[in-house]
Parts: structure tokens; C-alpha cells; sequence
């Protein structure tokens, strides 16, 4: 008799693989081997994997049609089973695989699609954190403000695209009918974030995204204003300033040190 | 191996009382808590709530307040050859922690296999190598967790030649030596039972009644194998079949009341159409209560 | 602009907005908001249209991603092999020029907030 160490093994390669038959030992009732009640199981892996797929995307899901999206998540699927039983982290790869899907090339927004969808993901089951009172702000001398450094809300997602993303998203999870597009598309970033109860997704300007993923990856209020002109010369650094902290996107602040003497 | 003979601490007598309960689904959060329908108790698949916060613990946090809970984990893989996930104990333990659910049960399948997770319950030979390999995965959750857990017994669409215990008898001997409770679910039963052409109320009195502290009731679909024969789906997603309130009408005569829970976890219906599979699970209840009391009455 | 003057600007600013989301607000439509709510009106509203852009609408109802289940599945099969990629979806009516503006260098990255 096959140790259930080794059985085991036999039956996860064949749930993978449908050209593989079932272990001989799976029999049906009358001691045959039991093909298709196997498929089952197969199945079973199968279509809760795509439906997965399916709830995590539902624009790009809308997007491809449901034949076309049954493949692309079947083939995810058989590359990438999910390394965890929480469902809900599953597919994280999935905008990268779109990306590198040949047939798909023809949709270049596509994988920015999926960005948004799975930091609208992110954003929901994130940690809770209260966001910084503004208030606690006012003390700040007025030759240091430049030199803060925020902590974003545990929530925020930014997804920056070369493609109109955030406005194809936003169509193809609204209810039917089927919006129009406005005619003149621009290149898109979306801010996503979940600082109370439901998430929230903004479609930012040039200015905006790059002010964010400045203070994002650290650059202080200082550095992350010029690098925001520099795409957006008119960028308000007020009411960005207001959005960001009202928005309750920011959770602490602090000083950095300065390298050099002030003036 | 070794085997605890004694329970660890588990759920007391009354901590569910023996009425329907509903499977807890997002799209009736809302309408819970609006109406806040009579139900003896929701019921969460454990996975669902390992995310780190967001809209699924506020309102599970919300409707934990004013009802029971029993947390159903889908992916230990009790039934592995291979050692338990630990990171998915602790995070199981987290949040039987952080709800302290009345209930907490796990099934006897696998679903987790040389690091990828198979996101269906699978079936394992019933020999006393998957008895001893079980056992030793139940006493390992009930000692992490600190309490007894419910084992549910499986639908199956195949058999194992070299199983030497029927599925009745594994779950007794399971119980038996691992201390843990079992859950009952009678769609289960009636899908296996007809996938393997062995007769239901057979399996149900070889079946430990006794250990019995829940029971799942839920739909399933009917297709047919390569010979023509009924090969019955455990689907979740209508409602319960005739025949299994029959055999559910039937468990309630021999083992009395029990919380019984109704599942319906595809083609999710609207909250009338679920509560009211509660309600005809409840009438059932309550019968056979009023049997009893007479029995006792009489007695 | 000296770094001085910059760095007074970047006070200059943060004051502004420290002090406008301090201050009790008027009552809006009769009903009386926090700063945080009149904010985010705001933003739902499209004043913020020239700084952060247009917030969209929730889809909270929608989309609550994927749960578990232990149920299984009678009418689907996929136990053949690849099919051709063709989509049938909304994608379809999406022509030039949302796919000529794409032709940009380089991968996209999305940032995540630091710290985490």
C-alpha cells in the first residue's frame, strides 16, 4: 500500500495537470478507476480559483468578456495556485501576468486595470490606523515645515499609469449601461485609500501623483512640493496640503534632520 | 503517538442553543443588521476574516454583539500528510481570539499540498496511517487554540481502494481518540452516500450521534458519471433537497436538538429566501423539542 | 525661488491648511460637517479637480473580493487545454485614441507608502 505521503503527491500532480490521470487507487463504486469523479476535484480547483480572479477583478473581468477572462485566470491559476489558504490575498500577480500575455497586447491599460483593483483590494482589508490631527501640526516652526516627513495611512495604494487607467476603471465597475468615454484621454494615476470605513479612489493630476509618491517614499514636504512643480507648475501646494491631511491619509509626521546649517 | 482520551475545554451544553443559524455573506451585512432577523447563530469560514481590518471585521465585529458565532475554518488541511501550516494556526488562534466564537470547526479533508493551497476540500484514504496523521493534526489545533474543535465529515466524489475504515467509523474512532466534537453535515452524507451507492440511514447509524454538536444542511446538484450513474455535487448554492430534510428529520429523532446551520455559499439569494430554509430548519427544531419534553413528560 | 523663500512658501502653505481644517465650519446644506467631512465633500464634489482630481464613487456593495467556500461546482469544466485569447468584453469599444496614448517607456510601478 502507498503511503499517504506519496498518494497524496499523485493526486495534488493530477488536480494540477488535466492530461494526468487519477492514482489507480481512486475508484468509483464498483472498484474501477473513478475519471471523471476526480474531474470533480479538478474542477473544483479550477473554477473556485477563476471565480477568485473573477471577484478580485471584476473590471478587467468586463473588460476581456467572460470566455476570455475564464482563460487568461485558468492559465494564472495553473501557473500561480495561491501559497496561502486566505483567499483574499490571492492573485497578486495577476497585472503582471496580463502585462506579459502576447494576445492581450492590444489592451495596454489593461494591467493598470488590475493595479487599481488589487489596491482597491489592499486598501480594504488593510490595517486600521486614526489619522494625524492637523492640529497637532500648528506648532511647527515656520523655518522647519519644509523638513516634514509624513507616514501615510496604512491603507494608501498609488497606482501611476501611462494610460486614461483610473477613468476605464471607474466605467467598468459602474452599474450598466455602458458610459461613454470622454474623448480626450490623458495618461492617469489613482490614489486609493481606506482611512475610515469605505475606500476611497482618487484620479490625481501629474502633480499630485508625483507629490505623493514623493512623501511615499519618504522625500520630505519640502522636496516632495518641488518635485511636484517640476511636473505641475501650477501645482497649489495648499490645498494639496489640506486634501492630504483632511483626506486623513496621513497617520504621524516628523522632522528630518537637516544635513546642512540653515541660513 | 500520542492520544488525549479527555476533551480539552470546549463549548458548554447551552453556548449555542439548538436553533438555525445562517452562513454569514457580505451582501446581507447591511440587511442583519438593519432587521436583525431571530437566528440562533452566524456562521464565518475563518479564511475570510484573516485580513488585517477593513469592512469585513467592522461589521462581523458589529454583528458578533448581538449574535453566536461559529467559526468554520476551510484551510488547515487537517487530512495532509505533510505537517500542519503553522502561520495559519496562529492566524486561526488570532481570531478565534479576537471573536471568541462559540463554535470553531475544520474538516476532515485536505487542501494544502507542498506549499500550494488547492482551494478545495480533498479526499484522503481511510486507513490507520490518515487516522494516527488526523489525530495528531486535531490535538495539535486543539492544544494551540486551548478548546475542542468540531470535525465536519466530507462530501466525496471517489473512493480509495485501499481505505480499510468506513467513513462512519473513522470519524467515531477520531473523535474517540482525539478528543474533538464532530459536525454533521447531512448534505455531506446524502452526496457521499449517493456517490458511493451506500445507503444514508446505514451511514447515519454507524455515525457517533452522540458526538454531535452541529449540523450543516445545504443544496446540492446532480450530474452523472461515465456509466450514467447519479454523481450528486455538494454545490451550495439552492436550496436543501428534499431527501436531506428527511435524513435531517431523522437524525433530529434519534440525537434531539442541535444547532443546525444552513449554508448557501454560491448563487447567493437574496435574505428572505435564506432565512426561510432557517426557518424550516427551525420548525424541525422545535418539533422535535416538544418531542422530547414529551417523551419526558411521559417518561 | 531661493531655498529660503521656498521653504517659507512650503510654512506659508502648511499653515493655510493647518488653519482652514482647524476652523469650525458654517453649516453646509444645513447639515453641520467636520473639517474631514467637509474635505472629502469636497473632494467628491470636484472642487479638488485641479489638485488631487476627481474622487469616484464608492464601490463598497460591489466589491468585496473573493471569500472561501466549501462548495463545489457541477456545470463549469476545465479539463481541456489552452483556448484562444480573445476578448468579447467592454474592451472592444475601447479604441484610439485610449490606446495610442499608452505608448510610454519602461514598466509602470505602483508605489506602496513607505514603512510597509
Amino acid at each position: 500500500m502507498l503511503p499517504w505521503a506519496e498518494l497524496q503527491e499523485q493526486l495534488a500532480a493530477a488536480l494540477r495537470d488535466p492530461e494526468r490521470a487519477p492514482p489507480a487507487e481512486c475508484i468509483g463504486p464498483d472498484g474501477a478507476r473513478a475519471t471523471k469523479r476526480f474531474a470533480v476535484y479538478r474542477n473544483n480547483v479550477f473554477a473556485g480559483l477563476i471565480d477568485a480572479l473573477a471577484e478580485s477583478y471584476p473590471a478587467v473581468h468586463r473588460l476581456l468578456g467572460v470566455e476570455c477572462f475564464e482563460e487568461t485566470a485558468r492559465r494564472y491559476v495553473s501557473q500561480h495556485l495561491p501559497r496561502s489558504p486566505v483567499l483574499l490575498e490571492y492573485g497578486e500577480r495577476f497585472s503582471e501576468f496580463l502585462e506579459q500575455l502576447e494576445p492581450l497586447a492590444a489592451l495596454p491599460y489593461l494591467a493598470d486595470v488590475a493595479r487599481i483593483e488589487r489596491a482597491w483590494l489592499e486598501a480594504y482589508h488593510a490595517p486600521e490606523a486614526p489619522a494625524l490631527d492637523p492640529g497637532a501640526l500648528a506648532g511647527i516652526p515656520a523655518h522647519r515645515a519644509a523638513d516634514l516627513c509624513f507616514t501615510l495611512h496604512p491603507s494608501v495604494r498609488l497606482v501611476r499609469s501611462r494610460s486614461a487607467a483610473v477613468t476605464i476603471w471607474g466605467l467598468n465597475v459602474a452599474p450598466p449601461p455602458w458610459a461613454s468615454l470622454p474623448p480626450d484621454p490623458i495618461a492617469e494615476s489613482a490614489l486609493l485609500a481606506r482611512p475610515a470605513a469605505e475606500v476611497e479612489v482618487v484620479c490625481l493630476t501629474p502633480g499630485a501623483a508625483e507629490f505623493l509618491a514623493a512623501l511615499a517614499g519618504g522625500l520630505t514636504l519640502g522636496e516632495a512640493s518641488e518635485r511636484a512643480r517640476s511636473v505641475h507648475d501650477t501645482f497649489h501646494l495648499t490645498e494639496h496640503c489640506t486634501a492630504l491631511l483632511g483626506g486623513g491619509w496621513v497617520t504621524a509626521a516628523h522632522l528630518r534632520r537637516r544635513r546642512t546649517r540653515g541660513h | 503517538m500520542s492520544v488525549s482520551h479527555t476533551a480539552p475545554r470546549g463549548p458548554s451544553p447551552d453556548a449555542v442553543p439548538a436553533r438555525a443559524g445562517v452562513g454569514l455573506k457580505a451582501a446581507h451585512y447591511r440587511v442583519i443588521l438593519e432587521s436583525r432577523p431571530p437566528l440562533g447563530f452566524f456562521e464565518v469560514h475563518a479564511e475570510n476574516y484573516m485580513g488585517a481590518g477593513g469592512p469585513p471585521h467592522r461589521y462581523l465585529t458589529e454583528i458578533r454583539t448581538h449574535y453566536r458565532l461559529s467559526v468554520h475554518g476551510v484551510g488547515l488541511s487537517i487530512g495532509s500528510a505533510g505537517p500542519l501550516d503553522e502561520p495559519h494556526l496562529r492566524r486561526l488562534a488570532a481570531l478565534v481570539h479576537r471573536y471568541e466564537p462559540e463554535l470553531v470547526s475544520e474538516h476532515l479533508a485536505w487542501s494544502s499540498h507542498g506549499g500550494a493551497f488547492f482551494n478545495d476540500l480533498l479526499p484522503l484514504p481511510y486507513t490507520a496511517e490518515t487516522l494516527r496523521r488526523v489525530c495528531e493534526h486535531l490535538e495539535q489545533v486543539q492544544e494551540h487554540l486551548g478548546r475542542q474543535i468540531l470535525l465536519e465529515n466530507p462530501s466525496t466524489y471517489v473512493a480509495f481502494a485501499s481505505s480499510s475504515y468506513a467513513e462512519a467509523d473513522f470519524m467515531a474512532e477520531v473523535a474517540r481518540r482525539s478528543g474533538c466534537a464532530l459536525l454533521l453535515d447531512i448534505n455531506n452524507v446524502y452526496v457521499a452516500c449517493t456517490n458511493q451507492q451506500c445507503d444514508p440511514l446505514q451511514y447515519l447509524a454507524q455515525f457517533p450521534l452522540a458526538a454531535v454538536r452541529q449540523i450543516h444542511l445545504a443544496g446540492c446538484a446532480t450530474d452523472a458519471d461515465e456509466q450514467g450513474r447519479a454523481l450528486l455535487i455538494d454545490s451550495h448554492d439552492r436550496e436543501v433537497a428534499d431527501r436531506v430534510w428527511f435524513l435531517y428529520e431523522h437524525v433530529l429523532a434519534r440525537r434531539g436538538a442541535v444547532p443546525t446551520l444552513i449554508e448557501w455559499d454560491q448563487n447567493v439569494p437574496a435574505w428572505d429566501p435564506l432565512a426561510a430554509q432557517a426557518a424550516r430548519a427551525d420548525r424541525a427544531l422545535h418539533a422535535c423539542t416538544l418531542q422530547d419534553r414529551r417523551h419526558v413528560a411521559l417518561g | 525661488m531661493t531655498t529660503r523663500t521656498a521653504s517659507l512658501a512650503v510654512a506659508g502653505a502648511l499653515a493655510t491648511a493647518v488653519t482652514a481644517l482647524a476652523a469650525p465650519l458654517a453649516s453646509a446644506g444645513g447639515m453641520s460637517m467636520t473639517p474631514r467631512q467637509h474635505t472629502m465633500a469636497e473632494l467628491h464634489t470636484g472642487k479638488f479637480v485641479r489638485c488631487f482630481g476627481v474622487a469616484l464613487a464608492g464601490h463598497n456593495d460591489c466589491y468585496a473580493g473573493p471569500g472561501t467556500t466549501c462548495a463545489g461546482t457541477a456545470s463549469r469544466n476545465y479539463q481541456g487545454n489552452a483556448f484562444k485569447l480573445v476578448p468579447t468584453g467592454t474592451c472592444t469599444a475601447i479604441t484610439t485614441p485610449y490606446v495610442t496614448i499608452v505608448q510610454g517607456h519602461g514598466s509602470l510601478s505602483k508605489i506602496t507608502e513607505a514603512g510597509r
